[in-house]
């Protein structure tokens, strides 16, 4: 579908502040803890009614964009890829496939990362046709591009040392089908490729949860660069914490990050509580769903129908992707979920997003080739009815009445923090000085190093403000300090400028390892070995 | 001697090859009703004054199966299915179909039995609806073919005389639906492809030829007649797979090169990368269905040296007038007393071809000219570049896909693809300006080789046969299967000592077993020998973080090749 420009005009010329700006409008008079309009049942339960309304209402904008095309923007082919939210995703057109089950890479030979783990999936998709179908296009995949990596983590000491080529085919799965949905060539896609990235966080000095590098984070900052999107959506279907991409984006209004998995107290990596919303300038945009242990389908579609959905609405991002997870599956080895495959393909179906990617989820004979299977007819827009597992029979896992009351307290809380983010910002934001400083302590369970790190973020009135990281990690007796400066890609010039500064006295500082600088404004990224002196700059 | 006979849409192409040379050609045209008489003159021209005991080789390219099936008079086959969970059944497209319960998983494990009250109730229905053949093909039968066996079974039982096929049987490579429509293909025009056998044998007898008679596939290899009865349907598309070996042929070893059948109204094209004419990664589709059937990547487009001509303007001005080549063809070339203008035309104008009358040619590129307000030779090179640009896009897409093709494993994605084009060979004998500006295009060499109109009958003259052989071994089940004939075999009669503890040696040693009994079966052991393994892996099946079996997968194949008797050396 061709869209119109007048959107994406708006949200690229709209800086944060006139972002914010708009954001005041809405607020006058409200409070929090007021009864936010969104919670209210009849509204979400009429979900069907309400798509109507927004459909008819981004078609007049669509219209009016195409108006104002004369207008000078510089972007790459501007009339190709201009998509906006899902709202707009065409109904017809194929479903774009890139299955790469890397068969001759494991992490090692009895690793659940293994050359077997999508065996069995290849043999279930293939028997079946799949590629055949006139509803799916199967892809090549190609390496990402160093550079692609350096717009999201500071690798330590190198880029060549934490993504080994099976991690950049992985990640550049997704680039090959962001092109292709960008294009127009595809309505959706599904990267059915390993390793996963979940679990990676920006600054990689190792291998955390079977991830190196982040597949979900390395595919958005590419939408952004490449095609100028803005808001963009993940939801992370994993059993697991997807802890790293919420910590990339944990400062980013822009993305919206959603995350539902067994509880933290129960399963790796420990993390994804309902009270980490996001960092000041950005809370309500990270949403932790911790589920109790054996949650089925019900629940899960239950938060899914009630929760997620709803704030997507309002959220409107242009682009929906699902880091998605198969481990949620109630065969799964090191999870306690009773997710079925008919569960995961209608979660597909009603979030509809435009790119899956694959996570975890090492059930790999009960439940992966049946998952997949499902996964792709449901985004194709094709009958999955007849995708069950052997053992499956509907209705043989009951949500237990006590943890529905969990669920529905869940979804209480966070319909409220979505809804008062704003007020949740301002306060916070009022509360600090020019930076905000917090100090964290990440294991690296499959590399086993601890790192601790201190962050730190301008508080800039005008923009996101650049962030430093100071990182130390430990393994053993050996470990290498950095110091790390990300430039947000809209940032306003005055950070941009003391950003460099930053990393111009760092690299003078021989207590770091590395250096490194991150400027995605400028799509420039520098990293210093303070030993040999020598920066590399992509 | 070797005989080469190549049974095209509109000629019956043949060559006599003695020491390695050509020593005679013949073309007769085809008559579509009557392929087998067509074959049989054809025979005849060429082997005029030959007596039949010199005869050491006799090799046909048939599009017998292609016609039946384009005509539609196969036999209706009823189609018991037995798919499992998946994919919604009712989703596929195939007539006659009558779904079962039942289901295997990959592995091979039951998870659901056969009803075999359904069975008998639809062996029951089959009886009534009249139908003499029936197909069974299970979903991941090639891994546990029981349900498929059973069915057949019942049906013998329910259905006397009912002719029954298995899918495991048929195509064991992973794809259902496929091995659906290739089980069903087979086993309809299994009976007819039988009597055609039998009246070329019964000719060839009369003419007292008692050399081997071989039938080429559609992956550019020979199969004994007789054999070739049990795989109809491996027949179709030797066409081109016959200008492909033919190209093969006359080019030197190991180049690189596209090959070009310009015939009258398309022209088919064929990759040879490196010296081996490219196998499409899929099976060949055959009407409307797509099949497990090994074949070479080939393309065919509407752009031949008979295609219509004609001035597409937008009305906008001279300038912007267009020419347009094909896709159609009203007639033979207007120089040679057809209705329009076409290719053939240009060529004859521009003097790189002297078929035809030139008074006529120029006659029908005038009116082109007038139209666009361009001289004739303008206009003449214009509608060559035209068509030669066609066939060089084709030729590029050709190019793009197979670099494109999908990659499962890391080395497949490092893989670099690219082929240094050398030739562009026109085979056929069509229109030969048009290779050589095709050529240009494409910054290769335009070669014409010596006997290019009959380059199709030499490919069949001296391919050698091929094989295929994809084993698959489960240590944990004790059981392994060959996809190319079916059954599921245990692992104990193989003499592998330790099973648990089995190497990639021992699986790619059984796989070269199998391979040479299967050679043998089919009457080609001589060329075992040529067998390589072009994939060989292993998957440890760990479970709660102990291995308890492993997976080997491993495909071997002779590949398209030229018999030794041809002298290939000699004739480039």
């Amino acid at each position: 579908m061709k869209l119109g420009l007048g959107k994406i005009r708006d949200a690229l010329k709209g800086s944060p502040e006139q972002e914010k700006e708009e954001e005041e409008k809405q607020k006058p008079g409200q409070k929090p803890g007021q009864k936010p309009e969104m919670g209210k049942e009849e509204e979400i339960g009429n979900r069907d009614a309400d798509q109507e309304e927004i459909n008819a209402e981004e078609r007049g904008e669509e219209e009016r964009g195409q108006e104002g095309q004369g207008e000078g923007i510089s972007m790459e082919k501007p009339e190709s890829h201009i998509r906006t939210a899902r709202r707009f995703q065409p109904k017809e057109g194929k479903t774009g496939l890139i299955f790469f089950p890397a068969f001759d890479w494991a992490i090692s030979p009895t690793h659940p990362e293994r050359e077997e783990r999508l065996l069995y999936t290849r043999d279930q998709i293939f028997e079946e046709g799949l590629m055949d179908l006139p509803q799916i296009a199967e892809y090549k995949p190609r390496l990402a591009e160093f550079k692609d990596i350096a717009r999201v983590h500071f690798c330590v000491p190198d880029i060549e040392a934490q993504a080994t080529v099976p991690h950049l085919i992985s990640a550049g799965s997704s680039l090959v089908l962001a092109d292709a949905l960008m294009k127009g060539e595809v309505k959706n896609a599904f990267s059915l490729t390993r390793p996963p990235g979940h679990h990676a966080m920006r600054v990689a000095h190792g291998n955390r949860g079977f991830c190196n590098i982040n597949n979900e984070a390395i595919l958005v900052e590419y939408l952004r660069r490449k095609y100028g999107i803005r808001k963009i959506a993940i939801i992370d279907t994993d059993v697991h914490h997807g802890d790293g991409t919420q910590e990339i984006f944990y400062h980013d209004p822009d993305v919206l990050f959603i995350s539902f998995h067994q509880d933290g107290r129960t399963i790796f990596p420990g993390t994804g509580f309902m009270n980490e919303l996001g960092g000041p300038k950005a809370l309500g945009r990270t949403i932790n769903i911790p589920l109790p242990p054996a949650t089925p389908d019900e629940g899960i579609l239950h938060i899914l129908d009630k929760l997620v959905l709803p704030i997507l609405e309002d959220f409107k991002p242009e682009l929906i992707l699902n880091s998605a997870g198969q481990d949620n599956h109630y065969t799964d080895p090191l999870a306690n979920m009773r997710f079925s495959a008919q569960g995961y393909a209608l979660l597909n179906e009603k979030l509809a997003p435009d790119i899956a990617v694959l996570e975890g989820g090492y059930a790999i004979e009960t439940a992966l080739p049946y998952v997949n299977t499902g996964i792709i007819l449901a985004m194709a827009g094709l009958d999955y009815s007849h995708v069950r597992e052997p053992d499956y029979s509907p209705g043989m896992f009951v949500q237990a009445k006590r943890d529905r009351q969990v669920l529905d307290e869940i979804i209480r809380t966070q319909l409220e923090n979505w809804k008062n983010r704003d007020f949740l910002v301002e306060e916070a934001v009022s509360d600090l000085g020019d930076f905000y400083r917090r100090k964290k302590n990440i294991f690296y369970d499959t590399d086993m190093i601890q790192e601790s790190q201190e962050e730190s973020v301008r508080m800039c009135p005008d923009c996101l403000g650049y962030m430093t990281i100071d990182s130390q990690a430990q393994h053993g007796h050996s470990g290498a300090k950095i110091f790390a400066v990300s430039v947000p890609i809209y940032a306003c010039e005055k950070c941009q400028k003391e950003a460099i500064e930053e990393y111009r006295d760092r690299v003078q500082d021989i207590k770091y390892d590395y250096v490194y600088l991150q400027d995605k404004k400028a799509d420039v990224y520098k990293s210093y070995n303070t030993r040999t002196r020598q920066e590399t700059v992509l | 001697m070797l005989i080469g006979i190549d049974v095209g849409g509109t000629t019956t192409d043949a060559v006599l090859i003695e020491n390695g040379k050509v020593r005679s050609t013949a073309k007769v045209p085809t008559m579509p009703r009557n392929l087998l008489e067509s074959l049989i003159s054809a025979l005849d021209a060429v082997s005029e004054g030959v007596s039949p005991g010199q005869l050491e080789r006799v090799v046909f390219s048939t599009t017998v199966i292609t016609n039946l099936i384009a005509e539609g008079k196969t036999d209706p086959v009823a189609l018991l299915l037995v798919p499992g969970p998946g994919l919604n059944p009712s989703s596929y497209n195939f007539p006659d179909s009558f779904i079962l319960k039942g289901a295997v998983d990959y592995r091979g494990r039951e998870i659901q039995p056969l009803d075999e009250k359904e069975v008998r109730e639809t062996a029951a229905l089959i009886e009534e609806q009249g139908f003499s053949r029936a197909a069974v093909i299970s979903k991941f039968g090639q891994r546990n073919p029981a349900h498929e066996k059973r069915v057949k079974e019942i049906l013998e039982e329910a259905v006397p005389g009912l002719k029954i096929e298995l899918g495991h049987r048929t195509a064991g490579r992973l794809n259902f639906p496929r091995r659906i429509a290739t089980t069903m293909l087979a086993t309809a025009a299994k009976d007819h492809y039988r009597e055609f056998v039998e009246e070329i044998r019964k000719a060839l007898s009369e003419r007292k030829i008692e050399a081997p008679v071989y039938i080429l596939k559609a992956d550019g290899g020979t199969l004994p007649l007789e054999k070739s009865a049990e795989v109809p349907v491996e027949t179709i598309f030797s066409g081109p797979a016959a200008s492909t070996m033919g190209t093969l042929a006359l080019t030197p070893e190991g180049e690189s090169s596209v090959v070009l059948d310009i015939g009258g109204t398309t022209t088919d094209l064929a990759l040879i990368l490196s010296g081996e004419p490219l196998v499409a990664s899929k099976g060949a589709k055959l009407d409307r269905f797509l099949t497990h059937v090994r074949a070479f990547a080939v393309r065919s487009i509407p752009v031949g040296g008979d295609s219509a001509v004609r001035v597409s303007g937008n009305g906008k001005g001279k300038g912007e007038k267009e020419i347009s080549v094909g896709p159609d063809r009203k007639g033979p070339a207007f120089c040679l007393g057809g209705p329009e203008p076409t290719p053939t035309d240009a060529l004859r104008v521009l003097g790189t071809s002297s078929i035809g009358d030139l008074t006529l040619a120029k006659k029908a590129i005038a009116g082109i000219a007038a139209e666009l307000g361009k001289t004739e030779t303008e206009t003449a090179e214009m509608i060559v570049d035209k068509a030669a640009e066609m066939i060089a896009t084709a030729v590029r897409e050709m190019f793009l896909e197979w670099e494109q093709e999908p990659a499962y494993r890391v080395w497949e994605v490092l893989q670099e693809k690219k082929e240094d084009l050398r030739n562009v060979v026109g085979i056929g004998g069509g229109a030969r300006g048009l290779t050589s500006k095709v050529a240009e295009k494409l910054d290769a060499n335009p070669v014409i080789p010596e006997h290019a109109e009959v380059g199709n009958a030499i490919g069949a003259a001296v391919a050698r046969p091929t094989l295929t052989l994809n084993l698959h071994v489960d240590t944990e089940r004790k059981e392994y299967s060959v996809a190319e004939d079916g059954d599921v075999v245990k692992l104990h009669t193989t003499g592998i000592k330790n099973i648990n503890k089995m190497r990639s040696e021992e699986a790619e040693a059984l796989a070269a077993e199998l391979l040479r009994k299967r050679a043998e079966h089919f009457g080609i052991f001589e060329y075992a020998g040529e067998a390589e393994t072009t994939r060989s892996e292993v998957f440890n099946m760990i479970r709660g973080w102990a291995t308890v079996g492993r997976l080997f997968d491993v495909s071997m194949q002779i590949p398209a090749g030229l018999i030794p008797e041809w002298k290939r050396e000699e004739q480039a």
